[in-house]
């Protein structure tokens, strides 16, 4: 799927948070393939490092979109917890424990995540692969490169109040949104120089009935604040280029929209066609700058 | 990208046209300060004609941004289409921006102020 076939240098990919819409950079991914495009690199956040690590296997197309099918389903957050919920009305009586806290159930998600990426480990994808989650003892952003697919993918999509945090090397990490909805840093860092990015605000509520909902309309205020900070200093900070890649939905997109899949890639799809012949002068031209360079070094 | 430039009393209006990246945004910012160099800094960006703009093209803007405001000017945007205004947004740009509808609201905007 992500096999170079010129010889035009790779992107950098990288996918924030957004839940199901992240499904729309299996468009993306299906557009560059057909562009001749490889993908060098790719770097997923929250529900976007699901598709990262699809992608990161260089799969079918058709195959990641229904093994994601498969895994996002409402289920997934249907089951609670009541003991911690119990433990949040009544911390004293029932004590509180930070690393277990989370209303939801996470059995049925790590199961699942075992599922769709078996034993497969970080370091032996065939594209490097790099996920983001959020240290909770201090916010700082952790970039897990080594280690479970499915460890590192649970530890991202660790959504504050819903599912509890994941210990991964001593660390209790959550969401990857929480330190950056869309980590370009972590692409400027391993030394990207084209990045194709694509990010979500994360959606307001339509009607805030209940302290879930107050408590996620909260979330996507302060994820939408820090999305816009994060993104303008990446933007500002990156010596080369980024390229943002935001498809425009029509229709309105819920957190296990799934059946709206097709409807999503072929948004992404869209989108990514609009970048496509500028994605390309854009490679071809760092490519004539990486051979000057090294015809330089050459005579020195 | 295809840059045309004109003035109303004391505001340059610089009209853009394609895709403000990697390869037009020097162009735009030489074009803007040129501009500014010139004594000029009330602008406006018609953005009117501009289908995209990359992270060099927001770059670019900011810079002309801070070399207008440094002088005791602006840069103020004019008529962006969506999927321009989507990656300014995104890019919380649009914050620290005075952006309007059409250029006769930015040109009455120097005016009012």
């Amino acid at each position: 799927m992500t096999e170079k076939s010129s010889a035009l240098p790779g992107i950098t990919l990288v996918i924030g948070s957004g839940s199901v819409k992240c499904a729309a950079v299996l468009g993306v991914a299906k557009v560059l393939a057909e562009a001749g495009i490889g993908i060098d690199r790719v770097v997923g956040c929250s529900a976007g490092a699901i598709f990262a690590g699809l992608i990161a296997q260089r799969p079918d197309l058709d195959q990641a979109r229904d093994a994601t099918i498969n895994l996002w389903t409402k289920e997934l957050t249907s089951k609670r917890d009541n003991k911690a919920l119990l433990s949040a009305m009544a911390p004293k009586l029932m004590g509180f424990n930070a690393g277990s806290f989370g209303l939801r159930s996470d059995k049925l998600v790590n199961q699942r995540l075992r599922h769709v990426y078996g034993d497969l480990r970080i370091e032996d994808m065939p594209v490097p692969l790099h996920i983001t989650a959020t240290d909770f003892s201090n916010g700082e952003l952790v970039e897990i490169t080594r280690g479970p697919v499915w460890k590192a993918i649970r530890a991202s999509i660790a959504i504050p109040f819903a599912f509890s945090p994941f210990e991964i090397e001593g660390r209790q990490l959550v969401d990857g949104f929480v330190s950056d909805p869309l980590p370009i840093s972590v692409a400027i860092k391993n030394g990207a120089r084209v990045i194709v990015a694509i990010g979500f605000e994360s959606p307001l509520q339509e009607r805030i009935t209940s302290a879930g909902r107050f408590a996620f309309q909260l979330s996507s205020l302060l994820s939408n604040n820090l999305l816009r900070a994060r993104f303008a200093f990446n933007s500002v900070a990156h010596h080369s280029e980024v390229i943002t890649i935001v498809p425009e939905f029509s229709q309105r997109i819920r957190l296990f929209d799934t059946a709206k899949m097709p409807y999503i890639i072929e948004a992404g799809a869209e989108a990514a066609r609009e970048q496509i012949d500028y994605l390309r002068r854009l490679l071809a031209s760092e490519q004539g700058a990486a051979s000057a360079g090294s015809q330089v070094r050459s005579v020195a | 990208m295809e840059i045309t430039i004109s003035a109303i009393e004391s505001t340059t209006i610089v009209v853009v046209e394609g895709s403000v990246d990697s390869f037009t945004a020097n162009q735009l910012a030489e074009a803007f300060d040129d501009v500014i160099k010139g004594g000029c800094t009330r602008l406006i960006a018609d953005l009117g004609a501009v289908d995209y703009t990359s992270s060099a093209g927001l770059r670019s803007l900011l810079i002309t941004l801070k070399d207008a405001r440094k002088l005791g000017g602006d840069l103020r945007l004019a008529a962006m289409r969506p999927a321009v205004q989507r990656v300014m947004s995104l890019s919380g740009f649009t914050g620290i921006f005075n952006i309007y509808d059409d250029v006769p609201a930015a040109l009455a905007s120097y005016n009012a102020g």
